[in-house]
């Protein structure tokens, strides 16, 4: 009789992520931390302890000890469908490997299990399974018109054909959430920043196909990070500006991966960018912002790539602003709950999560929830609009800042 | 002449029992880590390639990671070594009780189990010293019956840190609702294995000193199950030398078969698995 084949490979792990399956102590920190398993009403499933447990007991039963005396046990398909419908419930918030008592790193290990699962043809999860064909389409997840990224900039705007800084402004700015890409190239104009965009040449930093665990299919995420950074280099740029804290963690880290080359330019966060300018005192207030404000690190900048401070920085240099920390912030903030295709993926959870993290903006008092991202933006209003908390006011912190800077929004357009 | 790491005069044979037993254990250990190695193996050596199926794999992906820049923590093997690993911060950072459980049963188990290797270590020296007659010249401490006594106070000190870090363990697993309801079988086994061993180490010891049933007891309330065997043989004088060899058989066989066989195929895997993890992940986020 033939060997039965495993139920399932080892496509898209490294054997680092295979030994860190065996490393989990059970501690139980992940569980205690993970917004999504709390937002779920503690569908155990969710925890991301129990997703180390099952694919270890699925890696054991095809390749342990008695798989290789016996040959594999199976390991049936509603198994294998449940798992990837749980590996899906999971922002990509890193707070578990935060909390990790053994220093796993589990946001890459909930990636690979998702690239193999997609390459296995069981992920991804609903709607996402559209970002592969909406990229390729159109360039960006929204089936805009990629001209639409910049075109609607009012006159006013100027934005240079070559210059040494390039304001990368990413999907969701430029087509979803403009007042913050507006924000930004007001900002950069008014502090004489001479500053360059791709336009309709940008292509999605890739994100939202990486976190998905669809970024191996056709190379499709590679080519466009290549893409991205030849179009970046072409427009003569050294310093490539970042506000959306998605695409700055795709760049940074993402694309040097996905292309095997370091980078040739820097990536900054705008608030890196504006820290450093109030510094050397080059920023003048107009305005003073009389309230009370709160700031949500974006797991995609803070936790994932340590970017905490800068943020902070900008908000306490703003005139007239009260700043006010909530309880869980920096390393152990709790996620808004959009990232990892949730928010495609799965709406409800995506709201769910957002809500909380509400709750503890409210219990400061504050009058702003302010974050760094526009897609954090997006579902901390959405989670506000859903408890109905409308006093309280989301807002980006560039917007904030354009404000103080005597900056004018009001004709944004909408999407 | 007697073996101190196990058994005595009265039983020779165990002397060849322990080594098979010995090698048995570490035959088993390395069978178990080359299947775990070849089971990481089936990963690929770096992001997005394939797998690649070799024995060498984990070896070389971990170098390569761990000369990797990594772009939170970017801290040095050294510090990782000594913090995350040897003192588990990690642990600490989360909950000071587990991290003090822990590390008494880490230190307690490390320190019991590298004196274990040195008495065999002293012994197998000095017997080997016997037959080929340069026994007379080693120091005074290579001497079994010297070096035992000198090992005898870390030896207790050292078991009882360990019965403290186990006593912990068990009274969370039992009585946090939280942590009990979340064990499973992977997690308990450890546990009762250890358990298993430290009372058994304490029997053994407290046979071959003859402090169990003379009144002098320090720790019979620990193991009512020693008063039980006991009973049965109270007031026999020749007891301690006719039961001595077997408890402390017992002992040995079921801590290196626990502890050293088991290793790989069990939760105890986390004692190769965490240290590799922490050097990977540079002592993680
Ligand atoms: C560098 C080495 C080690 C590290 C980093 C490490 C780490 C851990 C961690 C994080 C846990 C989970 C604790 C919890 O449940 O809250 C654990 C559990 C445990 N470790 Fe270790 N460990 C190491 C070595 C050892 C050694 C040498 C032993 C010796 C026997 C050991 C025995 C145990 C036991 C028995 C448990 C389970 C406790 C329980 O479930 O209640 N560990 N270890
Ligand atoms: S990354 Fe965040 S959402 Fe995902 S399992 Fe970890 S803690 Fe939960
Ligand atoms: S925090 Fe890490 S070691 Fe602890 S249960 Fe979660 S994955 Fe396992």
């Amino acid at each position: 009789m033939a060997k039965r084949e495993p139920s399932i490979n080892t496509e898209n792990f490294t054997a680092v992520q295979l030994m860190e399956l065996d490393s989990c102590s059970r501690c139980g920190e992940c569980v205690n931390w993970c917004p999504t398993y709390d937002a779920s009403g503690k569908n155990p499933g969710l925890a991301p302890r129990d997703k180390i447990l099952r694919w270890k007991e699925f890696m054991n039963k095809s390749y342990g000890l008695r798989a290789r005396l016996f040959g594999p046990k199976e390991i049936s398909a509603e198994e294998i469908e449940q798992f990837k419908n749980d590996v899906y419930g999971c922002t990509t918030c890193g707070m578990c490997a935060t909390v990790c008592e053994s220093a796993i790193n589990t946001v890459e290990l909930w990636e690979s299990m998702r690239a193999n699962l997609v390459k296995r043809g069981n992920g991804p999860y609903g709607k996402q399974g559209m970002f592969l064909k909406l990229i390729g389409e159109y360039k960006n997840p929204y089936m805009a018109d990629n001209k639409d990224r910049t075109n609607w900039f009012p006159k006013d705007i100027k934005v240079e054909d070559k210059a040494e800084v390039l304001y990368f402004g990413g999907c969701t700015a430029e087509l979803r959430q403009r007042k913050l890409a507006l924000a930004t190239a007001r900002v950069l104009n008014k502090l004489g920043i001479k500053f360059t965009m791709l336009g309709e040449d940008e292509i999605c930093c890739g994100s939202a196909l990486v976190r998905t665990g669809q970024y191996f299919i056709n190379d499709t995420a590679k080519i466009n990070a290549q893409k991205n950074i030849d179009n970046i280099e072409a427009k003569g740029a050294k310093i490539v500006l970042y506000a959306c804290a998605g695409c700055y963690r795709a760049s940074l880290i993402d694309w040097p991966r996905l292309t095997g080359k370091e980078l040739p330019f820097k990536v900054v966060h705008i608030t890196e960018f504006l820290q450093d300018l109030i510094k050397k005192g080059e920023i003048k207030w107009e305005k003073s912002i009389d309230k009370k404000v709160t700031y949500h690190d974006p797991c995609h900048l803070g936790r994932h790539v340590g970017v905490f401070e800068p943020p902070r920085a900008v908000l306490e240099a703003i005139p007239g602003i009260e700043f006010v920390e909530m309880e869980r912030i920096k390393e152990n903030q709790r996620c808004c709950g959009a990232g990892g295709g949730v928010k495609a993926g799965l709406p409800d959870l995506a709201l769910g999560v957002a809500s909380t993290r509400v709750e503890d903006a409210l219990a400061t008092n504050a009058d702003i929830l302010s974050s760094a991202c526009p897609f954090c933006k997006r579902n901390l209003s959405d989670g506000r609009d859903a408890i109905g908390a409308k006093e309280l006011e989301v807002e980006d912190v560039i917007v904030l800042v354009a404000e103080a800077m005597g900056i004018d929004l009001s004709d944004t357009p909408a999407e | 002449m007697e073996y101190f790491a196990g058994v005595s005069e009265a039983l020779r044979l165990t002397f060849v029992q322990i080594m098979i037993i010995s090698i048995l254990s570490v035959g088993i250990f390395v069978v178990g880590m080359y299947i775990n190695l070849k089971k990481w193996g089936m990963g690929s050596t770096g992001y997005g390639q394939a797998p690649s199926k070799s024995i060498l794999t984990f070896p070389k992906t971990l170098m390569y990671q761990m000369n990797e820049h990594a772009h939170v923590h970017n801290q040095s093997v050294l510090k990782t070594f000594v913090f995350d690993i040897l003192f588990q911060r990690r642990i600490l950072q989360r909950s000071p009780v587990r991290w003090f459980m822990h590390f008494t049963i880490f230190v307690g188990w490390m320190t019991l189990f590298a004196m274990s290797g040195a008495m065999f270590f002293v012994e197998m020296t000095h017997m080997i010293g016997e037959k080929l007659g340069y026994a007379e010249s080693l120091p005074w401490f290579m001497n079994p019956e010297v070096f035992r006594e000198l090992l005898s106070t870390p030896n207790d000190i050292f078991s009882y840190i360990l019965l403290v870090g186990i006593i912990i363990a068990i009274y969370r697993r039992l009585f946090v609702a939280k942590t009990r309801e979340s064990t499973i079988a992977y997690d308990s086994i450890l546990l009762i294995g250890l358990t298993v061993i430290t009372v058994t180490g304490f029997i053994a010891d407290g046979i071959r000193n003859n402090t169990i049933w003379n009144g002098v007891i320090n720790f019979d309330w620990t193991i009512p199950m020693t008063n039980i065997a006991l009973s049965l043989h109270y007031g026999d004088p020749i007891f301690p030398f006719t039961y001595a060899p077997p408890a402390a058989l017992f002992h040995v066989i079921i801590s290196l078969l626990f502890c050293i066989a088991y290793i790989p195929f069990s939760k105890y895997i986390h004692i190769i698995a965490i240290p590799l993890a922490l050097l990977a992940n540079k002592g993680g986020e």
